[in-house]
């Protein structure tokens, strides 16, 4: 096992609580609302926001001194971290997608792309929160909601792509911003 | 005699209010225990000394190298140990260092049989605070710096430590010189 699968494994297992109660809602909420795009990119979008900000630091400290004091580079460090809530939320979009199933309705190939896309970059978009307070914290879950509803309009208006691109360039903006920060952020 | 730690009034300026000037040595094979004002302080010297925070004025030199420049090659010098008692509920012993060893490069199986072996140097430590000294130790560190240990396990956390420099940092001189009388009783 590599640190990036320690890592990851670790928070996952530290998180399951709350995975457990966003993989239950999606599962629910998909098989009472299984049409359309709206209902996984939203809810599970929302899912993605709520399990980026429980692995913000301070909220297992014990993993967060191991992670900092292990000899690891911070641009290692903080892709294993985003892996994290990503994983988590394209968990909770396989439940919801199981939910609709259930419901009677099969998910469409181009819906489940451009949900766990737009899922994925709303989720890095709000990882940038967890490590800042006040003012900037709000602006980046502010961001966080637009990238959601960005990407769910270019999906309904344009094709697909340019909804894969935009989400593509906001999780690449977003992880990028998310490592810097990390790497100047102070513990104390 | 060369040094593994080398502060120089180093002075944490990150933090509200800063913190320091921090002027110590720790020379190989040598056992540090120091006394701070309070809890903040000593917490943030540890985290000093092993890299995990670094000074905004001062210099701190682990093993020759700055961890402001080479944090990487100073986390492999140093192994930390917090405060905090590990959350058991959370982990158990082979999960836990399965995960440290894979942070620190180590082979598991390995990791685990020296694990083992520390523990049972450390009988009669309380798990939450013998499992994180394993887990710090694994790695074979120049240098174990501990944050605030407890004063009551002196004894047993200095034979798992075995040769190797040990800082500890502490809130009361009572805690400090109970580290002193167990260096003196278990000699490196």
């Amino acid at each position: 096992m590599n640190a990036t699968a320690a890592i990851v494994l670790s928070r996952l297992s530290s998180e399951r609580r709350g995975l457990t109660l966003a993989c239950v809602a999606a599962a629910v909420v998909g098989f009472l609302a299984p049409r359309g795009l709206a209902g996984p990119a939203f809810f599970c979008g929302l899912c993605g926001i709520g399990l980026a900000l429980a692995g913000g630091p301070g909220r297992r400290p014990h993993l967060d001194a191991c992670e900092r004091s292990a000899p690891l580079f911070g641009r290692q460090l903080a892709r294993a971290k985003a892996t994290v809530p990503c994983v988590a939320a394209a968990i909770a979009l396989l439940c919801y997608e199981l939910g609709a199933a259930a419901g009677g309705v099969a998910p469409l190939w181009w819906s489940v792309v451009a949900a766990l896309a737009s899922v994925t970059a709303t989720t890095l978009v709000a990882l940038c929160a967890t490590i800042r307070s006040g003012s900037s914290r709000a602006l980046y879950l502010a961001l966080a909601a637009m990238t959601t509803a960005t990407a769910y309009a270019l999906a309904s208006s344009l094709p697909v792509a340019f909804e894969l691109a935009f989400c593509a360039a906001a999780a690449f903006l977003a992880l990028r911003q998310y490592g810097e920060a990390l790497a100047r952020y102070d513990p104390v | 005699m060369g040094y593994l730690l080398k502060m120089c009034e180093a002075r944490f300026v990150a933090g509200r209010p800063p913190a320091g000037p921090f002027t110590l040595r720790v020379c190989d094979r040598e056992r540090v225990a120091a006394v701070f004002g309070n809890a903040r302080d000593a917490s943030i010297a540890a985290m000093l000394a092993a890299a995990i925070v670094k000074a905004g004025e001062g210099s701190v030199l682990i093993d020759e190298f700055d961890p402001r420049v080479q944090p990487v090659h100073c986390k492999r010098v140093v192994a930390f140990v917090p405060h905090d008692p590990l959350p058991l509920e959370e982990t158990d012993f082979r999960r836990y260092i399965a995960y440290r060893a894979a942070l620190w490069g180590i082979d598991g199986m390995r990791a685990l049989a020296h694990a083992q072996l520390l523990i049972e140097r450390l009988e009669g430590v309380h798990e939450a605070f013998a499992y994180p000294i394993a887990g710090a130790l694994i790695a074979s560190p120049k240098l174990l710096v501990l944050d605030r240990p407890a004063a009551a396990y002196a004894r047993c956390i200095l034979a798992a430590a075995g040769p190797r420099a040990v800082f500890s940092t502490h809130e009361t001189s009572a805690a400090a010189r109970a580290f002193a009388l167990a260096a003196e009783l278990v000699p490196a």
